[in-house]
């Protein structure tokens, strides 16, 4: 087995280290000395904080039906609610084993992930053995915290095998990336309370009650981690009521904080005392779409005025205007006050996904889909089959890939499109031979019909068909051509040489 | 020829070559791209011409980018000599100088380079050193083929000499024996060495002197090897037809541009049939590009291509033609010119060429802008009539009156005041239109925020915007 590598995420310029302990387990053996009192000081924390050890596959997103290395991890949890555990989603994603262990106690517990919400980093685990709740005492969640106020972090770090506890004060709070999946941006609370690799999912403590889940950290700084605030916590606990996790959503609205030019704000005739964001543009299917045009410009959502940044007072705090639909679950409503031409507005706009169709986030727990056909492997265009193009996989990877990651949203004019296919890899056979240059290109269409989803790329190829099979891929000028007769006829012997299990998974296989 | 006797005949080149070698010191003051009104740091060069004339030598042309003062040393004199260009031609590396002749003692001896290529070949380099000494090296003659210029979009046949014992890509001449086959102009380190060839050269120099020097032909198309049987069979070629290189893309400029679609496969040119990698049996290279068949005839010539379309033979007449570099959409370079550009409220807007891209440094293709890319790599050979450059706001240089503005750059403009904008100097026509309005509005490609620039302070903010970042004239464009 692989020993998982503290793995150096760069995203906006900053670089995160996910902050789950993976160097714990070659410590144990030199560490196991035990004293047998030491929760004196740790305010009964012992009893609500848990050590998460797990075991997780990753997938292979070029080759998907082929396993990857399995990798181990230390990270931290806590008891909330009606014998929950809560913790952070990166310690237990693509798991495949999670043991939890309490502070004292020899006895491991096998949990598994009741839900999962990736774009927040939380997961909430259940144990099937009931007596691992025998003397353990639930968290209370507490409001955010004020800045500059004393906290305290509780987990299971790098250096020792105990349970740890560092104290500091809350440092910022505002709105950032999470990089779990790299995409997704909520609150975060910044602490100096030192939190290293294996405090990610322990919770950091004020009088007694939850105000953070220790999630990440900075790099090439000092003593900069952070949390996930309580008011993201609310919000998955509250998504999952229902029996399922969906997620958070937005308006789908590009917006340019423009107003701070006074010509601006005159050209698209706002009184020069209103505050307001100016729309750029609104995403395709959102609800907003048929609202809100280039040129509005938004002053106000529910009762919120919004400021020329494009920021909120919420929480005593001066946030982003998205922390207001932060508050909102998918399918809610926010109230909008816009101006249009010089006249003042209103619309109610509904949250929803709002997906681009070049996924940004970075995606886990579920398989990869794929076609393998005449030893072509099609896949769609994700962010993780793009970071396989290694650390610098924003620079390295193929133009048009690059051109659609970074401009989907605009180029994309299909309304039926779902996303992007990528011909990932050609798994070398003589109905192949000659079509190397088209490997990691996009597929455009194939036969003349346009690929606007994965499915239809296994509808073209399931379609016999007499003659070629022609695959145009966007941004090459000439297409691939098939002879479709042979190309079904070195399927089978294809599937065996390469020994691939099936020649499809579509979605929701496994 | 004997041992001895070869020795004796390099020996005596190596005399006859003082007279007709001389040492270039190149004097270069060009164009910051992202700051167009500033000249970058004046940078000293060294070159090495080879005399075709009583006083004009010849040397590579990427050696004399943004060259602003060249002098020449010849052997024997102290003083130096200044040198004019009097033809460059970037395509093949080429450029003809003009010694000036009342400072010399005496003229060069002109040097006749003579095709000869015979593989495997010793051959002797020779070049004047800074300080006038006659200087020689050797390498191997390894082969002939296409090579894209340095320094241009164009390929043109170079020949390869490897082992060459230094470096050397600044116009060394190299002899086959007595006979000079060419100048070096480029090498990767002292293992490999292009020369341009002797051939090129005297088609160029019959030409140099002309009061409009016409070029070479440009290729006004792209083609990739058509090895897949499948495609052949697709394209209802018979089993039996194994050569042909398929058109790929057909530019609106250059040769074939008018007459070539994509899909062609292009089985001949001039009756010299092409293999499935475009490559044609020359009776002394062996196999080279299809290219060279194109870019050696004269502008206007007629090229007969045969070609395989629509299920069927065809033949074609094609006009061989070049064009500027400055007609492609998105020009390739933009030597010894001052960049075209505009500022206005602190907005720089500038014409998008690959020499503005390129300094985003190594790799830089990964890491500009993929719209900007985009039109580089799939437009640059389509300008149309619509639209002739791609103009782009580069960056806002931050000022009160683009406050708001200050973190916007490079962006593709799409209409100023409403007029789509089909090159940099529309924006100075434009600034006229709507004399009402109160401001200029720029829109923008993709999903981008309108400039806004309110007109009334425009000039009191342009002259600040000059002073306070030294921009001595604030407009450069071509009318």
């Amino acid at each position: 087995m692989r020993m998982k590598n503290l793995e150096l995420r760069i995203e906006n310029s900053k670089s995160y280290l996910p902050i789950c302990n993976s160097k714990f387990l070659i410590f144990i053996c030199v560490l196991c000395v035990c004293s047998i009192c030491q929760a004196a000081g740790l305010e009964g924390m012992e009893k609500s904080v848990v050590m998460i050890r797990g075991a997780g596959q990753e997938f292979d997103f070029v080759t998907p039906w082929k396993p990857k290395a399995i990798v181990q991890g230390v990270g931290s949890g806590f008891i909330v609610g009606d014998n929950k555990i809560l913790t952070n989603a990166h310690n237990v994603s693509n798991n495949k084993y999670i043991e939890l262990q309490k502070e004292g106690v020899a006895k491991r517990y096998l949990a598994k992930v009741a839900f999962i919400g990736h774009d927040c980093d939380l997961a909430l685990l259940a144990v099937e053995d009931k007596s691992f709740f025998d003397d353990t005492k639930s968290l209370e969640l507490a409001e955010l915290p004020g800045v500059n106020t004393a906290v305290e972090t509780y987990g299971f770090p790098m250096g020792g095998r105990r349970i740890s506890v560092t104290k500091g004060i809350v440092s910022r709070i505002q709105v950032d990336t999470y990089s779990h999946t790299g995409a997704d941006s909520h609150l975060v609370i910044q602490t100096d309370a030192a939190i290293n690799p294996g405090n990610s999912g322990g919770p950091v403590i004020q009088d007694g009650k939850v105000v953070g889940v220790a999630f990440q950290g900075l790099r090439q700084a000092d003593n900069i981690g952070y949390m996930i605030p309580t008011t993201v916590i609310r919000h998955f606990l509250a998504d999952i009521n229902d029996g399922k996790y969906d997620g958070f959503g937005s308006l789908g609205v590009m917006l340019y904080p423009g107003l701070h030019n006074p010509a601006y704000k005159d050209y698209l005739n706002v009184p020069s005392d209103q505050q307001g964001i100016v729309v750029i543009e609104t995403i395709m299917h959102s609800s907003v779409e048929s609202i809100l045009k280039p040129g509005d410009v938004l002053t106000q959502i529910d009762q919120y005025a919004i400021d020329n940044d494009g920021r909120v007072e919420i929480y005593g705090l001066k946030l982003d205007m998205s922390e207001v639909v932060e508050t909102k679950q998918i399918g809610q409503t926010v109230e909008l006050a816009y101006y249009r031409d010089g006249k003042p507005m209103k619309a109610t706009a509904t949250v929803a996904l709002n997906r681009p169709v070049l996924e940004f986030a970075r995606q886990y727990d579920i398989a990869p889909r794929y076609v393998c056909f005449a030893g072509f492997v099609f896949v769609p265009a994700t962010r993780n089959y793009l970071e396989t193009w290694g650390p610098e996989w924003g620079k390295d990877m193929p133009f048009y890939l690059r051109y659609l990651f970074r401009n989907s949203m605009q180029l994309n004019t299909d309304r039926e499109r779902k996303e992007y296919v990528v011909l990932s890899e050609i798994m070398p056979d003589e109905i192949n031979a000659y079509a190397e240059e088209f490997k990691s290109q996009v597929v455009a269409s194939i036969n003349g019909t346009t690929i606007e989803g994965f499915e239809d790329v296994w509808k073209a190829f399931d379609k016999p068909s007499e003659g070629f099979y022609t695959i145009m891929f966007m941004g090459v000028d000439r297409p691939l051509v098939l002879d479709a007769k042979e190309a079904h006829t070195r399927q089978t012997a294809i599937l065996e040489k390469y020994d691939i299990p099936q020649q499809t998974r579509l979605e929701g296989q496994q | 020829m004997t041992g001895i006797s070869a020795r004796a005949g390099e020996e005596q080149t190596r005399e006859a070559m003082k007279g007709s070698i001389v040492y270039l010191e190149i004097s270069s003051y060009g164009y910051d791209q992202i700051r167009p009104w500033k000249n970058t740091d004046v940078q000293q060069r060294g070159g090495v011409g080879c005399a075709t004339g009583a006083y004009q030598v010849i040397t590579p042309a990427w050696n004399l980018i943004d060259a602003k003062l060249i002098k020449a040393k010849v052997s024997g004199q102290n003083e130096y000599i200044p040198v004019k260009i009097k033809t460059i031609d970037y395509e093949i590396d080429l450029a003809l100088l003009e010694l000036e002749p009342n400072t010399m003692k005496k003229p060069l001896k002109p040097v006749r380079f003579a095709d000869k290529f015979q593989r495997g070949d010793k051959l002797n380099y020779y070049w004047l050193n800074p300080v006038g000494e006659m200087t020689t090296g050797q390498g191997y003659l390894d082969r002939a083929e296409l090579q894209h210029s340095t320094v241009s979009y164009a390929s043109f046949l170079n020949m390869i000499v490897t082992n060459t014992s230094q470096e050397t890509a600044t116009g060394q001449v190299f002899c086959d024996g007595t006979t000079p086959i060419g100048i070096s102009c480029w090498s990767e380190d002292d293992s490999k060495t292009g020369l341009i060839p002797a051939g090129i050269i005297n088609s160029f120099l019959a030409k140099a002197n002309d009061a409009n020097y016409p070029g070479v032909p440009a290729v006004g198309f792209a083609a990739e090897a058509l090895l897949d049987p499948a495609m052949r069979t697709y394209l209802k070629m018979p089993a039996t037809m194994k050569n042909g290189v398929q058109v790929t893309n057909v530019y609106n400029i250059g040769t074939g541009s008018e007459s070539l679609k994509a899909g062609d496969v292009i089985l001949s040119i001039d009756g010299k049939e092409l293999d499935a990698y475009g490559k044609f049996l020359h009776p002394a290279y062996d196999r080279i590009l299809f290219h060279h068949l194109i870019t050696s005839h004269k502008i206007g010539d007629d090229i007969v291509f045969d070609i395989w379309r629509d299920g069927g033979k065809q033949q074609l007449r094609v006009q061989a033609k070049n064009f500027d570099v400055g007609e492609m959409l998105v020009p390739y370079y933009e030597y010894g010119h001052q960049p075209e550009y505009v500022v206005t409220g602190g907005f720089v807007f500038q014409k998008l060429t690959r020499s503005y891209l390129a300094n985003w440094g190594k790799d830089w293709d990964g890491k500009v802008t993929p719209h900007l890319l985009y039109y580089l790599r799939d437009m640059a050979f389509k300008p149309t009539v619509q639209r002739k450059e791609i103009v782009i706001l580069s960056y806002c240089l931050p000022a009160q009156i683009n406050l708001g503005y200050t973190d916007l750059s490079q962006l593709v403009v799409g209409k100023f005041n409403g007029m789509p904008i089909s090159r940099i100097s529309d924006i100075v026509k434009a600034q006229k239109l709507n004399p009402g309005a109160k401001y200029d509005v720029v829109e923008f490609e993709l999903d981008n925020p309108t400039v806004v620039i309110p007109r009334q302070q425009l000039p009191q903010a342009d002259a600040m915007l000059a002073t306070s970042y030294g921009i001595r004239k604030l407009v450069n464009v071509n009318p």
